[in-house]
């Protein structure tokens, strides 16, 4: 390895590209995603294994700053599902790689239209409970 | 027009660790930016070091991280990146070891090249008129984007995966197989795809796309790597 890990994530940051940050996007998305995975696992088994923490952290869920994690848990998967969708198309079709600027384009709106309600429903629902319940 | 060339320094003689220093040039528009990395080196510090050999976008030598961006200093003009007052930042391509100030070490990048045996192989006698072999205008066609690449290495260390990883062959050797996978007359296709679809071959290829942007030559470089992955996939070059 000619560089190390953090050279590389510092200059992955650093690197001016339209492609490229589409790819950083797709690579931080795609680590919430797992990280959310991991939590999400780990928090169901403790249903089984330790249910007292399992209701500890139902009840950290529902706050307010999990609420914006989980619209933000939603954007990241849009994405990244538009976007893995628009490589794998190209993978199969190299033959249309020449218009990936078009299929970049139309990634980044596909995600946004897809977004809107999303976000939308979700903070309502999220907005609407802590009018009923309120803040804890 | 008068602006800043703003340089990442590195002497290993000297120096730990790369640092910046920055020099107001005067320029014209119509300058590229190496003739402001000459004005520096001749008239303002020589201690300067930068690789370039013919100066016109032919060599590849002077491949170099402008703006943030691998691109030719020879090839770049001033007015297409910086307006008057302006600062450009130059510093070395990444993923390859730097020698001194903007000169990196290229051999680690050769030996990703020689390994995808770039070459006309062909053990069929020659021709009763021993001379060359023919093929036709559209069997010429079929990779004559991927001839024009001057190895020059700014595709290579424009990509993610070569950061991370240096054993990965890169995009340019790709380049250079996929010239003589899909040529008529070449043998030693299935050579080649073993070789790329080794762990370091073509599968560490994420279609970042900046191997394509940072081509001098305007190579789909993307698209190479991509018609190589096809004829792994499907077993079939065409």
């Amino acid at each position: 390895m000619f560089t190390p890990l953090i050279t590389t994530a510092r200059e992955s940051l650093r690197y001016r590209g339209s492609g490229h940050v589409l790819w950083l996007l797709h690579r931080v998305t795609g680590l919430g995603v797992v990280i959310f995975l991991g939590t999400h696992i780990f928090g169901m088994s403790m249903a089984t294994f330790n249910p007292p923490l399992h209701e500890a952290m139902l009840a950290v869920y529902k706050t307010p700053l999990f609420s914006v994690g989980e619209i933000v848990l939603a954007a990241c998967l849009i994405f990244h599902a538009v976007n893995g969708t628009r490589i794998a198309i190209l993978e199969l079709r190299p033959a249309l790689w020449d218009k990936q600027a078009v299929a970049t384009r139309w990634s980044v709106i596909i995600t946004l239209i897809l977004l809107a309600p999303t976000i939308a429903v979700m903070a309502f629902k999220s907005i609407s409970y802590y009018v009923t319940h309120g803040l804890k | 027009m008068k602006i800043n060339l703003k340089i990442k320094r590195f002497n290993p003689e000297t120096d730990k660790k790369p640092h910046w220093e920055t020099y107001a040039v005067e320029v014209e528009p119509t300058d590229r930016v190496l003739d402001a990395l000459h004005d520096v080196k001749w008239n303002q510090d020589g201690t300067l070091a930068l690789r370039r050999s013919c100066a016109h976008g032919v060599c590849g030598s002077d491949a170099m991280r402008i703006n943030g961006r691998n691109m030719l200093a020879c090839k770049v003009l001033i007015q297409n990146i910086a307006k008057d007052g302006d600062t450009i930042t130059v510093e070395p391509i990444l993923g390859l070891p730097v020698v001194k100030d903007l000169i990196v070490d290229m051999e680690p990048f050769f030996a990703h090249y020689r390994a995808v045996m770039p070459y006309l192989v062909n053990n069929d006698p020659l021709p009763a008129n021993g001379r060359e072999r023919l093929q036709s205008p559209a069997d010429r066609e079929r990779y004559d984007d991927t001839t024009k690449c001057i190895l020059c290495a700014a595709c290579t260390t424009s990509c993610p995966s070569f950061w991370a990883r240096g054993e990965y062959v890169g995009p340019a050797a790709i380049v250079q197989a996929h010239r003589f996978i899909f040529d008529s007359r070449d043998q030693a296709a299935q050579q080649r795809l073993e070789i790329l679809s080794a762990q370091d071959g073509v599968w560490r290829c994420r279609t970042a796309f900046n191997c394509t942007e940072a081509c001098p030559r305007g190579i789909q470089v993307t698209k190479a790597i991509g018609e190589v992955k096809e004829a792994l996939r499907t077993g079939v070059i065409r």
